[in-house]
């Protein structure tokens, strides 16, 4: 049987706590293989001479990408029977392939809701132009019972 | 078309707001909510929890089973490569291709010079995980065109979408708001 990871508890999780760092390397295959994973076609996310044509300097990470990357972030820090319930990002700078993406978040309240075990998260997704993603999230952890 | 007066074209583009279809139900996303698709994900995010992609591990933990990330919600009800996803009303698409079947407010931003399109915020709620064999359903409406705007990338113009996501019970799964400036590429603002 495989064994499942911790999962941070409701109660061990304090306010103003921060997230362990997670540096994502923009290689050309991060962003082709996400945006195909993602089923998004567009071509300024997988070619670079349209991407040019089209005024950017090179491919760019496609939104759903961005997305994902912060849900990783997030539930790799809290655990796989975390629950995320909400995200909401704010692009900024783009991402490029040979840069980095380094994830850093913060929790900035917790409740609880309903009886569950609610957290609020924000994080930031910065690159070398600044910030590619700013944003919150909300998570359900279990509770210590 | 003129695009000298903005006064008038922000007018016409509240009107085509008001006059779009809203939260029509599109019909079922082409596959349903799969492994594959889940792995392929993963891989690409790096994402190793295997609540997504560890069957023994994912039914020892809250979902009792495999669940697809519930940030890939709109890989599910992307049109994908040949265009072969659900077709919603084409006033509700804040996309180029929906903005060729006009008349809509994304092509009359087109034809006044606002041709470049960024993706710029999303918020997404989630009612439940997704699991495999679930089956899509989009409900999109088009929120609101913001007046005209100065930004980094040019001047332009926010468009906001609301999808409601709903599975094959008629149950809402997630909502999302997505925003997309339609802009001037820098070029041309400069004449």
């Amino acid at each position: 049987m495989n064994a499942l990871p911790e999962t941070l508890q409701y109660e061990a999780v304090e306010v103003g706590q921060a997230l362990p760092e997670l540096v994502i390397d923009l290689t050309p295959t991060v962003i082709v293989s996400t945006a195909i994973a993602s089923r998004d076609y567009q071509d300024v996310h997988h070619d670079r001479d349209l991407a040019q044509q089209r005024g950017s300097k090179d491919i760019f990470m496609n939104i759903l990408t961005s997305n994902g990357f912060v849900g990783r972030f997030v539930t790799d820090w809290a655990g796989p029977n975390s629950i995320v319930k909400r995200v909401a990002i704010r692009l900024g700078a783009p991402n490029y392939p040979y840069d980095k993406m380094t994830l850093t978040g913060e929790v900035k309240s917790k409740e609880i809701v309903d009886g569950e075990g609610i957290i609020e998260l924000t994080v930031r997704g910065a690159n070398r132009l600044g910030d590619h993603v700013k944003g919150t999230v909300r998570l359900s952890l279990p509770r210590n019972s | 078309m003129s695009s000298d007066d903005p006064g008038s074209l922000d007018a016409r583009l509240q009107e085509l707001v008001a006059r779009a279809k809203t939260g029509e139900l599109g019909p079922p996303v082409r596959d349903p909510v799969n492994v594959p698709m889940i792995n392929h994900w993963c891989d690409a995010i790096g994402d190793l929890n295997p609540v997504y992609t560890d069957r023994e591990a994912a039914a020892n933990s809250v979902h009792g089973g495999i669940v697809a990330p519930p940030t890939m919600l709109q890989a599910w009800s992307m049109p994908g490569l040949k265009g072969r996803g659900p077709a919603l009303p084409k006033d509700q698409r804040a996309t180029p291709a929906a903005a060729a079947a006009g008349p809509n407010p994304m092509r009359l931003l087109q034809e006044a010079g606002y041709t470049s399109v960024v993706a710029t915020d999303c918020e997404q709620d989630y009612m439940r995980y997704l699991r495999p064999g679930d089956t899509i359903r989009v409900s999109a409406e088009l929120e609101s065109v913001s007046g005209e705007k100065k930004t980094g990338l040019g001047t332009g113009y926010f468009v906001t979408n609301k999808s409601t996501y709903y599975d094959q019970h008629g149950e809402v799964v997630a909502e999302m708001r997505f925003r997309t400036l339609w802009f001037k590429p820098p070029m041309q603002s400069k004449t």
